[in-house]
């Protein structure tokens, strides 16, 4: 650990009383207190005290998260996230080569190709100051970006859309804890979107903003762009009349992916464009800042794919309670992620739904 | 890392056939996961990787027909084991003393049903609090069962503690919100208590398990009285010149016929804690919640008698104040990190002995060397009596015997006032030595042989709250 003030707040949370675990996704789907925040927290504290023999057991337990920040948003302590310290814990085990199997292949792919889908075309259309970067999710999710083409179309925006190939934020290098490689590939990126002169870039994923907005700053690098997510651009092309649509007669549950959620902050916009839709919104249990995230892909956020499976029954479960008419995402990971229940992304029902521009 | 014990290998691999091989573990991860609970000087202890004890093996069943299962082999084959609801309780009850196998049951954590005709909801028992207040809240309900532990203990945990909530003089306590229960017995063997209001069928079954510490059985579903969310809720606060009055009018409100749902009373130090523009004076904090006309008559009743007798109105900020921090309990891990130790006990009494016991035990427990806070609120009120909390900390140079101390000093003067020893942490293993105070030995020779009527081979939570005989 870096300094004295970082195990002094490592020791807090392997102290508490695990006052958060009421709300973390991996532990609620699984019931195994070792993954739960407090008892990370002291195995983090034994780690670096030398306590454990287990070394591999230990990184084991780093990739079992899904690193939603739930339990910062319900922490005791004030500037305390407990996945600043998995995260040094993910890089160790990068570091070590301990990486669990489905992570590590997930990096060998995004070492071969610099991403984490293989072999990609370039995407590269449109002109203008406006970026629409089509994201690794939304890169092999044709009807969404065809919706996303639609839209543009209709809207008149002058957009330049671009992606695939090896354009890719890093997140898969982020989360396995290869700080080197996301470092390099961060700069690529930052490289990728200053050459197209771009102002704002708009993405239908989360992620892909988090990183080159939080994370890219942590390591150093700085993007002078405004990133914004697609339900804000939606959002504005609605009210603005820039685009007209159908109303529905049905009722919608809205899944808030975790990132957007809970570190971006973003929860009434997507509710907002699913009224203008016309639909009557059916929460689920957990939803809003309080929801769960949906498990991602194996060896993404979450490394070990079991885990992955039951984090995403348990959220599938969840959205089911609901018996709406649709169900609607807001990130191209959980539309993947949660496909056994038609779930469609936000962008696919205003498309569906847009009569002209 | 303490030594773990070891369990028979025959024992592990029936275990694997009945829960599947990924729900039973003896990673070294896992076991200091379940090696301890929230007994404070153990997790005092934890920061230097002094863990009581590490289990031998973890096992999480996904049903109680896993569970009869399990412990029907831990009979075949001796083994101990220690159930593990979420591990918040603050008196060992959960730690496997002996290296037992832990049987986490933290797997069972689903909603069942919702009757809204009869108000009751059945939960698996190994939901966690929030999560089960959240699924009623949802639908419009609450069971109105909020204690601090709120978001890390489980419903089965409740019941094997007899815990209580900080809303318990309009809800109830535990025992008067479950109406039914599955359990699992030491045997093996399911027993059902099925959910009606009352019955007259003999003793209480369900009296065996509410309080039961996971000795006598483990409760694996239970069917709860629920409510329909408050319509209005009424905040107040008044400020008093001592203990004695502010106990005297909390007395005269519940004589009154008045129910709210929350009274506490903070002693001196408590005051300035919480609300530091208070000074010199103990308060008392309300909330009147349900419908209406009943909240709105309970409001004036209590502000009638609260100033009548002396009281000076502080408001509904008090109230929200001790709303925002009541769940708080970030202290106590910075002081344990500077070597200091702290803790709470809980105690009950009638009110004929209430201040007394408030005096005695505090000043008792002030005078052990080390001592640097004492402090202390009722709560949990009834027409007789109350429960006093104390929470003390230290910086004593030789903390066991600060704490051991402390708790002996404590207990002594609860005794002294006719007080019984726990109102709702429970036993565990840490207050099993006065038992026999508390029972007298008739009444302990009681407990010792239904726990041995039931699990004639001590399986179940050894060590704890009773050994059988």
């Amino acid at each position: 650990m870096e300094n004295k003030k970082q195990l002094e707040q490592i020791t807090n949370c392997a102290l508490c009383g695990n006052m958060c675990k009421d709300s973390c996704p991996v532990y609620l789907a699984t019931g195994n207190e070792t993954v739960t925040p407090q008892k990370k927290a002291r195995l983090i504290l034994y780690e670096e005290k030398t306590f454990l023999k287990d070394e591999k057991g230990f990184f084991d337990v780093m990739f079992q998260c899904a690193m939603c920040g739930a339990c910062k948003l319900n922490c005791l302590y004030d500037n305390f996230d407990l996945r600043d310290f998995i995260q040094e814990g993910r890089n160790k085990a990068f570091k070590n080569g301990m990486l669990p199997e489905e992570t590590r292949k997930r990096v060998e792919t995004f070492v071969n190709f610099g991403n984490p889908n293989g072999e990609r075309e370039l995407i590269q259309k449109g002109k203008g100051e406006i970026g629409y970067f089509v994201s690794c999710s939304t890169y092999n999710d044709k009807p969404l970006l065809k919706s996303v083409e639609k839209i543009l179309t209709k809207s008149k925006e002058q957009v330049q859309e671009f992606g695939g190939a090896d354009i890719c934020c890093a997140a898969p290098l982020y989360y396995a804890g290869d700080m080197d490689g996301f470092k390099k590939a961060a700069e690529k990126m930052k490289r990728e979107i200053e050459q197209r002169k771009l102002q704002k870039v708009i993405t239908n994923c989360p992620a892909c903003i988090k990183m080159m907005t939080e994370i890219y700053d942590e390591v150093g690098i700085h993007l002078d762009v405004e990133f914004i997510h697609t339900v804000g651009f939606l959002d504005a092309l609605l009210k603005e009349g820039k685009i007209k649509v159908n109303k529905a007669n049905a009722t919608a549950t809205f899944h808030d992916p975790c990132i957007l959620a809970k570190d971006i902050g973003i929860t009434t916009t997507p509710r907002d464009i699913i009224k203008m839709l016309g639909f009557d919104i059916k929460e689920p249990v957990y939803s809003g800042k309080d929801t769960h995230c949906c498990g991602g892909v194996p060896g993404g956020k979450i490394g070990d794919s079991k885990l992955v499976a039951s984090v995403n029954a348990m959220r599938t479960s969840e959205l089911k309670e609901t018996v709406a008419d649709v169900y609607i995402a807001a990130c191209p990971t959980c539309k993947v992620a949660l496909s056994n229940i038609d779930i469609k992304d936000v962008a696919e029902v205003v498309a569906e739904q847009i009569i002209n521009g | 890392m303490s030594k773990r014990g070891e369990v028979p290998s025959k024992f592990i691999e029936k275990v694997k056939g009945a829960v599947g091989e990924e729900n039973i573990s003896q990673s070294e991860c896992a076991l200091i996961s379940y090696s301890l609970d929230y007994w404070l000087y153990g997790v005092f202890l934890s920061q230097y990787g002094k863990l009581p004890s590490l289990p031998s093996v973890v096992i999480s069943p996904k049903n109680s027909q896993e569970i009869q299962s399990i412990l029907k082999y831990a009979n075949e084959y001796k083994v101990h084991i220690t159930p593990f609801g979420a591990g918040s309780g603050v008196l060992g009850g959960a730690i496997p003393i002996e290296g037992d196998a832990v049987l986490n049951l933290q797997r069972m954590n689903k909603f069942i049903s919702l009757d809204e005709t009869s108000l009751v909801a059945e939960f698996e028992g190994g939901i966690i609090g929030a999560n089960l207040e959240r699924e009623l809240n949802h639908r419009g309900y609450s069971m109105g069962s909020i204690p601090q532990s709120f978001h890390c203990s489980t419903l089965g945990g409740w019941i094997s503690t007899r815990a209580v909530g900080q809303f318990s003089t309009k809800y109830g306590k535990i025992e008067d919100m479950v109406l039914g229960m599955e359990v699992v017995l030491p045997d093996g063997n399911l027993l059902n208590i099925k959910p009606v209001p009352r019955r007259s069928t003999g003793p209480s079954l369900k009296e065996l398990f509410l309080g039961g510490e996971g000795t006598l059985g483990i409760v694996t579903k239970a069917v709860v009285s629920v409510h329909p969310l408050p319509e209005r809720t009424i905040k107040q606060s008044f400020a008093f010149p001592s203990i004695e009055v502010a106990l005297d009018v909390v007395r005269k409100i519940l004589r009154g016929d008045a129910k709210p749902a929350v009274v506490r009373i903070f002693d001196e130090p408590e005051t300035a804690r919480y609300f530091g523009q208070i000074k010199n004076k103990v308060t008392i904090i309300f909330i009147s919640e349900g419908e209406t006309d009943f909240v709105e008559l309970e409001g004036r009743l209590i502000k009638r008698i609260a100033e009548e007798n002396g009281g000076e109105t502080t408001g509904e900020k008090l109230v929200d104040i001790w709303l925002e921090k009541r769940f708080d309990i970030g202290l106590g891990p910075i002081i344990m990190q500077q070597g200091g130790i702290v803790d709470t006990i809980e105690v009950v009494s009638l009110f004929k002995d209430a201040a007394n016991l408030y005096n005695d035990m505090a000043s008792a427990m002030r005078a052990v060397e080390g001592a640097i806070s004492v402090s202390g609120h009722y709560s949990h009120f009834y027409r007789e009596g109350a429960c006093l909390y104390i929470t003390f900390a230290g910086f004593p140079k030789d903390t066991s015997r600060y704490y051991k101390d402390t708790w002996t000093a404590a207990m002594e003067a609860t005794l002294k006032n006719n007080g019984s020893i726990s109102h709702h942490h429970g036993i565990g293993f840490w207050r099993k030595d006065f038992m026999q105070q508390e029972l007298g030995s008739h009444g302990v020779e009681l407990l010792q042989k239904i726990k041995f009527a039931l699990d004639p081979n001590g399986i179940l939570n050894k060590g704890k709250l009773i050994d059988g005989k």
